[in-house]
Parts: structure tokens; sequence; C-alpha cells
């Protein structure tokens, strides 16, 4: 079937939303919809949950078919056996789409629930309806206020939007991303993918304006072709990040060749990722990490880094990491040493380049801006800056912080390079536990990518780079 | 070219035999070793007379995919007399070990000057269909898996990237004295069944194993080509 592109759109971007079959005491979904932008209805006929709902200000009817005016959106909650009856009154109310939260489809893997998928699915294809899942927790649009959790912000702006086969890590994608001040404008969990699968999604948000980047979270691919040629088509465009999970078995093929011996579908994944430029992440963490470097950093595709550490340890655990992740840490210029040696206090301290610092920035935030400084002027350093933050006293204030944070921010300015703020567990400098975790809040805040070791953030911006190199590789082709 | 397919199928055959492979990929301008099909000793020493000796003696047979694994291939036929007595012992050792094996007879092929050894193959994705295969043959493929996959179509830094990923590289680049492989050559016979495949959705797998890489050029020495079932193909 073609999609009906218009009717996505309204389904995506409602102006009306009506929920069917939503319970309480939660009233989950109607809760979810408590900043909604646009007008949301009720459709329930339980009388018992009638009152609840109505308490909760949302006007009930007791069809679809008796709503007034279009529908753009049909959030359904029913039992699966109600459910073909509400996707055939959507067909009838001509409404944008609709989104299945109801399981007990095909993933139940009983001979019932794959005949009730085939039935609503032939519905909806039928009469051109796009539909999200079954089995799945739907649309989120952070400018209306359309959640799949409630704890997805409501608000302006968008770095990056989310399609994921998984409702769970829709969500944990989403929050995650949320939490490091990533602002995520849409996200779709897909469900079963009985209607719309991955690929159109894919096409949507490959010509949303309003989406710079794309995360994924997937296992398996319906339409893979389709898709390998939507996402080589969307990477020369904006970034795409895939986390995949599973591990698909290829089943026992019959095969007469060596070549289909060797296919497993690790090695044509990996294959898919290389081809088509999208950055691959194995994990939820990995996927969020990529995602700060990403928003939070100019684009760069150099690799010459300066690392800033507080401890000679620390100084030579970040230039491990940073090598293992592809960059250089150069040797900076004689003029820099020159110009270093000034005031730099090499008593319990170095800057060769890893620089071990604390001795030399101690609580004051000048002698950072005198090394930035330096490093600013030096062409040695072309992929940015990776800084181990100390913040021994932010319990008794952030004016400290603060001051480094924005002494980093005017070395990015000047530099239009990366800066990562470093911030591991357990450093000489981090200070308590509970002081750390909500300095990174804070500094993500600030708009800087920051991670709790510097594996996780060298690994991120090495990934960031090589996507933004391979984007200079396909631009300066064509 | 279509004939090839179109008799197979008419036999119910999703194997082509070698020599029916080479025709096809030599039609698309693959550079492949020809192999001559001959019934019968008689023609197999004809060939051999025409070709020039040395030549290689293979089985042709559309049950057998791993003809070595039957004592099916023999290399170094130095004359006609050589070519006559391998035709009649191989037929008797391919019939003892495989005896329900439909034989077509031999082919006859020039021995190919000895490169590096490389295996380019492609098989059909159940998700994301066709997808190449590059590495290098022998050990490094079946011990090592030492390979790298790209789905078609391919473009001209695919290739390019699929014979960089492989950790053998550095054999290829030329090592203790022996020249350099022509990678540009194996890039461009990557990229030539790369097209090949993507015209012919009836071809489920192939395998070019090996073929050989010089300092100047590349060859398969070897093809097999497998089509997809008729259910699929319908």
């Amino acid at each position: 079937m073609t999609i009906d592109k218009k009717r996505l759109n309204r389904m995506l971007n409602p102006k009306v939303v009506v929920v069917v079959g939503d319970k309480g005491p939660e009233y989950r979904w109607l809760s979810q919809l408590s900043e909604f932008t646009g007008q949301a209805y009720s459709v329930q006929l339980d009388e018992k949950e009638i009152p609840g709902i109505e308490a909760k200000g949302f006007q009930n009817f007791k069809s679809l078919m008796d709503i007034p005016g279009e529908v753009d959106l049909v959030i359904c909650a029913v039992p699966r056996q109600i459910a073909p009856y509400i996707v055939a009154d959507a067909v009838k109310k001509k409404v944008g789409g609709i989104q299945l939260y109801t399981s007990g489809f095909i993933e139940t893997g009983e001979e019932l629930g794959a005949q009730l998928q085939g039935k609503i699915a032939t519905m909806a294809l039928e009469a051109n309806m796009p539909l999200v899942g079954p089995n799945c927790l739907g649309v989120y649009n952070r400018h209306l206020g359309v959640k799949f959790a409630g704890e997805q912000e409501q608000g302006e702006g968008g770095d990056v939007s989310i399609i994921s086969q998984s409702g769970t890590h829709g969500t944990s994608l989403s929050i995650g991303a949320q939490r490091y001040n990533v602002k995520v404008r849409r996200g779709v969990s897909i469900g079963n993918a009985a209607v719309l699968v991955e690929a159109d999604y894919l096409d949507y948000l490959k010509n949303d304006p309003e989406t710079p980047a794309i995360a994924m979270y997937l296992e398996g691919i319906r339409d893979g072709r389709r898709f390998a040629k939507l996402l080589r088509e969307t990477t020369p465009k904006k970034p795409v990040v895939i986390w995949r999970g599973g591990r698909t078995r290829a089943g026992a093929r019959a095969v007469k060749s060596h070549t289909a011996s060797l296919a497993s579908n690790d090695a044509i994944w990996s294959a898919l990722m290389k081809q088509s430029g999208a950055i691959s992440a194995d994990s939820q963490e990995e996927a969020v990490d990529v995602m700060q470097a990403l928003v939070h950093s100019p684009r760069n595709s150099k690799r010459n880094v300066a690392l800033i550490a507080m401890t000679g340890g620390q100084s030579v655990a970040i230039t491990d990491q940073f090598e293992k992740a592809g960059f250089e840490v150069p040797e900076l210029s004689a003029k820099s040493y020159k110009r270093l040696s000034e005031f730099f206090n090499t008593i319990g301290g170095s800057y060769r380049n890893p620089f071990d610092a604390a001795s030399t920035i101690g609580r004051e935030a000048d002698n950072l801006a005198k090394i930035l400084d330096v490093l600013a002027d030096d062409r040695a350093i072309d992929g940015g800056c990776a800084i181990e933050l100390g913040v021994r006293n932010v319990d008794k204030g952030t004016e400290q912080l603060d001051a480094m944070l924005d002494v980093m921010r005017k070395y990015r300015d000047k530099t239009k390079l990366p800066v990562l703020a470093l911030m591991p567990e357990g450093s000489a400098m981090g200070g308590a536990a509970e002081g750390l975790v909500t300095a990174r809040t804070h500094v993500a805040r600030a708009g800087f990518p920051v991670y709790p070791s510097f594996s996780r953030g060298a690994a991120a911006l090495g990934r960031v780079a090589t996507y933004w190199a391979w984007r200079d590789e396909i631009r300066s082709r064509k | 070219m279509a004939d090839v397919i179109a008799s197979a199928r008419a036999e119910g055959r999703t194997l082509l035999t070698e020599v029916e492979s080479k025709q096809l990929l030599a039609a698309a301008g693959i550079p492949v070793a020809m192999a001559h099909l001959a019934p019968k000793a008689k023609q197999a020493v004809e060939i051999a007379d025409e070709i020039g000796y040395p030549v290689v003696m293979k089985i042709v047979s559309p049950d057998i995919a791993h003809k070595s694994d039957v004592g099916g291939v023999v290399v170094g036929l130095k004359d006609a007399k050589a070519v006559r007595k391998a035709f009649k012992d191989m037929i008797t050792r391919v019939q003892e070990v495989a005896p329900n094996a439909k034989i077509h007879g031999v082919a006859i092929q020039s021995m190919a000057k000895q490169g590096t050894e490389v295996i380019v193959g492609s098989t059909t994705d159940p998700q994301f269909g066709p997808v190449m295969m590059f590495g290098l043959g022998g050990v490094f493929v079946e011990v090592l898996k030492d390979v790298a996959f790209r789905i078609v179509p391919l473009e001209p830094r695919d290739a390019r990237q699929m014979v960089r990923e492989i950790k053998g590289l550095p054999i290829l680049q030329g090592v203790r004295g022996q020249e350099p492989a022509d990678i540009e050559a194996i890039e461009s016979l990557i990229l030539r069944v790369s097209e090949f495949i993507a015209k012919h959705p009836e071809i489920a797998e192939l395998d070019l194993n090996p073929v050989f890489a010089y300092p100047d050029g590349a060859l398969a020495v070897d093809a097999r080509v497998v089509l997809t079932s008729p259910e699929a193909a319908s």
C-alpha cells in the first residue's frame, strides 16, 4: 500500500486526539495529554470509568462516531477483541490515523492474535488509514504535548527524533536524551508494525524539517531493501544513530555457497551501517552518549585533541581512551609551550598534552582560560578539547563550575571545535557522588556533552567525528 | 545468456554447472577462466589440444556443489594421453562416491597462472536482499572468516572499503618481497558482480572461489551460481 502522507502528517501533528478505552485509577493516556495544546476527548462505554474521566476534565463520548468534527489521532487502549470495532469506526470517521496500545496480537505467537492483527491491518490498508502498532506506545510530539510517557517534555525546540520497535526503549531513549539536555522533537514506538513499518517512519523523519537528527532502536526490519535505500538517502542530510537489539538467528537455511554460509545477520547489519554512514550504538547509554556529542558539539571531523586531566594518573587514563577511540594527542607548538611556561605550575603538573592541571587550575577559572587561549591559537589542535571537570565544592554552589563552563564556552565559540566535559566516578576532584550527579545535569543544561567516564566520552566523540568525516567525503563526491 | 537460466529452470535445477556459470559471468564482462564442456574423452582431448597444455579437468554435474570433495578436480594435465586417462579415472571415481549424480561430462580449462587467492561472492539476505562478500581465499575465509560484506548495489567506495577492511589486506599489498596484487582490478570485478547481481534477481547465491589476483588484473578461476528456488521466483 502507499501510505497517505497527508493523513500520516495529521496523525503525527494532531490538533484533535481521542483516547478510546482509558482506564482508572491512573487514566494513563488521558493523563499524558495534560499538556496537550489541542483538543482531547475520551470514548468509554464503561459506566464505572466515566466519572473518573470527567473528573479529569475530559468530555466523554459513547462512540468515536459521536465526536464533533475531525479527529487527527485515535489512541486505542481497548482489549484486543474490541480493537477491530474501534478500527472500523476510525475508518468510518476518516480520522488521520490510529495507534493501538492494545496488545495480544502476533507477538503472542497464538493463532487468534495473528488473525486479529491480520484483520485490523487489512481494514486499515483498504482504507489507506495510517495505523501505528499494535502493541505499541505510539506517538510523541514535543511541541504539541502528545506523549507516550508521562516524563516526556512539552515545549519548544527539537534536536532529535526517535523511532523505536520497543516501547520501553522508545521511553528510555527519550527520557535518557532529555536528561542530558537533548530535546526530543518526535518519538514513535512502532510496536508490531502491522501497517506502518520502519521505512515509513524513516521516510517521514528524513523529510521533516523539524528533525535535525534521528535515533532508532531496532531489532529486525520489515521491507529491509526500502529501509536500506532510505537510510542511504537520509544520512547525507542528517545523522542517524541506530541501536540494534537482539540477534535474530538466520535459521537453518540450506545454503550451497561459502558466501551464504558466512552471511550472518551481524555481518549484514554491519555492512548496512558502513554503507549508509549511520552511527551504530550497542546500548541505550551509547545511543544517548552519541546524541549528546552530536547535538552539543560543533560539526567537526578532525581528530587532534587536547586533553586536560586533573592529575597525572588521569592524564594517562584519558590519553589511553582517546587514542583507543582513534584520536591523536599531538604535541603543541614551541610558542604554545613558551606561553604555558609563563603561568603553568609544573610542580605536580605538566602541560605537554595531555595536561595534568589540578595544581594550575585549582579553584579558579582564570588559569583554565589561559590554557584554553593557548590551545585556541595552536593549529595542532583541530579536534577540540576534553576536560576532566572537578566539582569538589559543587554542594556549596555552582559559581565556580559556572565560571569554568563560561571559559569552555568561549573556547568553543572561538574555535568552533567540540568541548567535552568528563566527570568520572571516583576522581580525586570528583567530589561526593550526589554532588557529581547534580553537577553533571548542571553541565548538560549549560549545553555541554557530559560523560561519566573518559572511555564513554572518547567513544561518543569518535563516532560523531567518523560521521562528519563520512559526510564530508559524500559531499565532496557530489 | 537467458538460455542457461531457462534450461536449468526447465530441468528443475537451481545449481548451475561451472560451465554454465562462467558463460553467464563472461557475458556480463566479468573476467573468468573459461571452462569448456567435454561430454566424452575425445572432446576433452580436442579442447585441450586447442587451448594448449597443461590443462585442468573438473567434473560437470548439476548435483555436485563441491567438486574437490568427490575427487572431481585434476590439475596439470600435460598431454592428450594424460587427459584421456584422467577422464576415465574421474568418471569412475565420481560415480563411486556420488552414484546418483547426473554427470554432464568434464570441463577443460587452461591452467591459470597462480595468483593471490581471493573470494568474491553474493547471497540473498532475508531482510536486505542481495549482498556481496569479499575475502582472501583458502584458510582466511574458511577458518578465520576474514571477510567483508556490503548490500547490493555497491558504490565504488564500498568496493574500495571492502578490500581494505579485511585483516589480510597486507597480503594483497605484498609481503616478503611479493609483488602487490592489482587491488583496482579486484574492486572493478566486485563492482561488475554487484551490477550483474542487481540485474538478475533470479540469482540467489554466487561464489567466485578462487579469484586469482595478479600484479596486473584478476581472474575468476572457479564459479558457482545458484538460482532462486522456482517458488521464490514466481
